[in-house]
């Protein structure tokens, strides 16, 4: 009841499904614990820092935490290797707890060199927790779920950042009060519950997930426990991992670098209040990063994808840095701070952790640890070892120190920049390497491995046996003449060999070979059999002799008629293109014996007489010899492609005639072919589309040079995503109102088909293999592979076909589906 | 030559009799009947030769053609019991570097549900 009530109040707002509320909750409350408590510990930090030491000392705390981080990380990699996750959180929660109290307790004794300690364990606090936080999202998530519900949840971080800063600022009684302290305590341990509540969710899925792999499933990849080192070596192996950690560390960089002129102006400008002001501060700059967080987040990865949506914030801090280094005043400083950790906190955040979604669970956590909490604050390292000779300048005013900063500054955001270009191209490349291809064409495979004119021949020779010897011994001469009449061949001809020691075709079976059978005369050498045959047809008066045995055969009928032709068609196939008897071929073509026809089909594809190609095409109407007629027009190659191009176009021509055209076409595969293929599917006969569409991607698969119009494919990838649409109103309509299931298994049916055609025309015009890939694992991967598909997609498609596109491939319920489908139908832009 | 379809597992199985061969074409082949399965959402197909003596190109063209339409929707066809003989032309003509074929039914059946 209480789950209804906040999905219908959170449903309209984020994108998240029933299933998903819970987890979504947890995560929100989780970040939403870390950040309160930090920003109220944050706060202290800063005011205590200028309190007590001034800005000049920012760059050796920068310093010191790196170091101090150094070891953390160390000890951290160690620690998690010996204990499970779950436990190692909520001792890192207790650690602080405690710390948070101990340093309540000596902030009563006024040590100078409290507020250093306070500052690195302050960092050595958002950094471990924070990373711990991402570690268990990037555990539960998908990127296409991330994408969805990051927005959500990160506005859980913010709000908290909002709560925590105005908690500070609200209660904040001195200029450095160390009693919020205790608040931030009393957070922890709120914190520590929520992650016993994640931990309790995900033991209960991973025993389902269990069940189900049990059933045959897919296993999930358990990641393993890294050290430090293992950790390092992992990412400088990783082309992909290495440019991250740039990312990261000149990101920080120039955080410390805006942090220190942030803290420097405000040490100038303000009197007394420190807490209270940073408070505040923070909170502001969190309101602003919640806004941004919930409104643009998602929509602006969306809208621009993870390309442009990672520049944002280094442009933004490039104008901002340019500013502040024209005028160094208090205003500039809040909002080069604010920009900063606004962005950071909302966007910089989501995409950063978009980056290592598609990376594989083992080598992401090791990765994780490493940048998340090595780098992170070796950057904070390196940021103040930047400044410490520019403090070491001793320059007569602080402006001057924020105007070289902001020179080095820019100069850093402009290598951000070029780097983040390099790393969401990378993005793309490792998402499309998830997916793995699950078959191939198999008309590629079959024309890859096998040989169907050697296969066809080799079946006939055998069935040739039964008809007769002659007929047999035409086959055997064909195959030896083709060269191909191999030993293993003999040994299966010979596997019933009756029947050749009682012919004369004993000699086929002694070249080269061991005999298997007693021979009568002298052996006959192949080529010796060949060259003599050869000769004898090319006689005239072979020719003359033998053209009125073949006039006679052509006037019999019967059984034995039929296998007197059958003969005389094959033997046809063996004589030379100019002799009169070819001629008789048209007649024992459209012989009404299947048989017949087939013999005089394959002499006919021989001699490429290009007067039969009429007939060749009428047979294309007779299933019992279509793919012999088919096959025969292949032969002839790119010289009929016109005359097929016409039977195509011709409205008047059985449909189905036009459709096998089609497929003959792509079978030669050439530019031409492709051409006229275009063409008539630019003419928008529906009924030819699917045949269209299979025959120029059965070219794309065999011939990946071939160039095809993108303006006609796009079109008709626009009308057949319409098509989706009104299939699925449709469909969505019979059901409602009860109708019988023929119709809907007909609606299904179609609805199998466009989506299969849209894919195919996709692969005309984007790279094909990664279409392919995409499109295999939507329509059968698993819950993940489905995602990194649409995410590749996401990635690989134009704006307007992705926005038509997603609607259609997208995890949605029904109803949203169809909402969503009305809406396109009136609206589908132009592609 | 004559068809007979079955369902077992969600694994259409068709039992051929006689033999395929071009003069024997019926007004619906081989290759139809399998379109005709693969239309209605079914993806494993078993050709079951127990009682084919031999086949003729024509044949080898409908299995081919079977296969390819099943293979291209992501399904699985396979071959179950054919003759020595016939074996061996497959061999011959690698075939069988294509074509799943296994000795009985119920091997072939397991190999659907591994997959």
């Amino acid at each position: 009841m209480a789950k209804n009530l906040i999905f219908k109040i959170l449903s309209p707002l984020v994108n998240v499904k029933p299933s998903e509320l819970k987890v979504s909750l947890l995560l929100f409350s989780y970040f939403f614990l870390v950040i309160a408590p930090y920003n109220i510990i944050k706060s202290i930090r800063n005011a205590s820092f200028l309190d007590e030491l001034g800005y000049i000392w920012l760059p050796f705390a920068y310093l010191l935490t790196a170091v101090v981080i150094g070891f953390v990380v160390a000890f951290h990699s160690k620690i998690q290797v010996k204990i499970s996750r779950y436990l190692l959180i909520t001792f890192s929660l207790i650690f602080f707890l405690f710390t948070c109290l101990i340093f309540r307790i000596f902030s009563d004794y006024g040590w100078t060199g409290l507020p250093i300690i306070y500052w690195v364990w302050a960092n050595v606090f958002i950094i471990v927790l924070n990373t711990q936080f991402w570690i268990i999202v990037n555990d539960i998530l998908n990127p296409r779920e991330f994408k969805r519900l990051s927005g959500f949840f990160i506005s859980g971080g913010i709000l908290g950042g909002i709560v925590g800063g105005g908690l500070a600022g609200l209660l904040a009684k001195t200029n450095v009060d160390y009693d919020l302290l205790y608040l931030a305590a009393g957070l922890l341990i709120l914190c520590a519950f929520v992650v016993y509540l994640i931990y309790r969710w995900q033991k209960r899925l991973q025993t389902v997930e269990r069940k189900e792999d049990k059933k045959g499933e897919e296993k999930s990849e358990i990641p393993s426990k890294p050290g430090f080192r293992d950790s390092l070596i992992t990412v400088r192996k990783h082309k992909y991992l290495r440019l991250i950690a740039t990312i990261v560390i000149l990101t920080l960089v120039v955080s410390t670098l805006v942090d220190f002129q942030f803290n420097t102006v405000v040490e100038e400008s303000k009197g007394g209040g420190l807490t209270r002001f940073f408070g505040f501060f923070n909170a502001g700059m969190m309101v602003i990063a919640f806004l941004l967080s919930l409104l643009m987040t998602s929509n602006l990865f969306k809208r621009y994808g993870v390309r442009l949506t990672l520049l944002l914030y280094p442009l933004v801090l490039l104008l901002c840095s340019l500013g502040i280094g024209v005028a160094a005043s208090l205003f500039m400083a809040i909002l080069i701070k604010g920009s900063d950790k606004s962005l950071s906190y909302s966007i910089n955040r989501s995409a950063r952790e978009l980056l290592y979604i598609p990376i594989s669970p083992d080598l992401k956590y090791k990765a994780m640890v490493f940048i998340d909490m090595f780098v992170d604050r070796f950057s904070k390292g390196i940021g103040g070892l930047i400044l410490i000779p520019i403090i070491a300048l001793s320059l007569p005013s602080y402006e001057l120190y924020i105007r070289i900063v902001s020179v080095v500054a820019s100069a850093l955001i402009f290598g951000w920049i070029v780097f983040t270009t390099r790393v969401s191209r990378e993005f793309v490349n490792t998402v499309k390497q998830k997916l793995s291809r699950k078959w191939e064409r198999a008309d590629q495979v079959i024309a890859e491995e096998l040989d169907m004119d050697y296969t066809k021949l080799v079946f006939d020779t055998l069935e040739s046996k039964d008809r007769s010897l002659d007929l047999y011994a035409m086959h055997l001469f064909d195959l030896m003449k083709q060269g191909r009449l191999t030993p293993e061949l003999r040994d299966l001809i010979a596997y019933d060999t009756e029947d050749i020691k009682a012919s004369s075709m004993g000699a086929f079976f002694e070249v080269d070979h061991t005999p298997m059978m007693q021979a009568t005369d002298a052996p006959i050498h192949e080529d010796v059999l060949k060259k003599e045959i050869q000769e004898i047809m090319s006689l005239d008066v072979y020719q003359e002799v033998i053209t009125d045995y073949v006039d006679k055969v052509l006037s019999e009928e019967g059984e034995e008629g039929e296998v007197a032709k059958m003969e005389v068609a094959k033997s046809i196939g063996f004589l030379e293109p100019s002799s009169p008897l070819v001629e008789r071929l048209e007649n024992l073509l459209l012989d009404e014996s299947p048989d017949v026809s087939k013999y005089a089909i394959e002499s006919v594809a021989r001699l490429k007489k290009r007067e039969y190609v009429p007939l060749l095409i009428c047979k294309l109407h007779d299933p019992s010899i279509r793919e012999d007629a088919s096959s025969a027009l292949e032969k002839y190659g790119i010289k009929i492609v016109g005359t097929l191009a016409d039977y195509l176009g011709d409205e008047e021509e059985d449909i189905e005639l036009r459709k096998i055209v089609a497929s003959v076409l792509a079978r030669i595969g050439t530019q031409e072919t492709a051409d006229f293929l275009l063409w008539e599917l630019e003419e928008n006969k529906r009924d030819l589309d699917t045949a269209l569409i299979d025959a120029l991607d059965r070219i794309r698969s065999e011939k990946p040079d071939i160039e095809f119009t993108k303006k006609i494919i796009t079109t008709k990838t626009r009308q057949e995503i319409k098509t989706y649409y009104e299939l699925f109103i449709e469909f969505a309509k019979t059901e409602s109102e009860g109708k019988v299931e023929e119709r809907l298994n007909i609606l299904y049916r179609n609805m199998s088909r466009t989506m299969m055609n849209i894919f195919k025309l996709l692969g005309l015009i984007y790279p094909h293999e990664d279409i392919v890939k995409a499109h295999q694992n939507i329509q059968t991967g698993t819950k993940d592979s489905v995602a990194y598909a649409i995410e590749s997609l996401d990635n690989t498609l134009h704006k307007e076909i992705r926005d038509a596109l997603l609607p259609i491939i997208e995890d949605l319920s029904k109803e949203d589906r169809l909402k969503a489908f009305l809406a396109l139908r009136k609206n589908l832009p132009k592609f | 030559m004559e068809i007979h379809a079955r369902e077992k597992d969600d694994i259409i199985i068709f039992d051929i009799e006689g033999e395929i061969r071009r003069s024997d074409v019926s007004d619906v082949t081989l290759h139809q009947l399998v379109k005709d399965q693969l239309d209605g959402g079914k993806r494993n197909i078993l050709l079951n030769f127990r009682n084919v003596e031999f086949i003729d190109s024509f044949g080898v063209g409908e299995i081919l053609a079977s296969y390819i339409s099943t293979h291209n929707l992501g399904g699985k066809l396979k071959i179950a019991k054919i003759s020595k003989k016939l074996y061996l032309v497959f061999q011959v003509t690698m075939l069988t570097k294509v074509l799943e074929i296994f000795d009985d039914e119920e091997l072939a059946l397991q190999s659907f549900i591994a997959d």
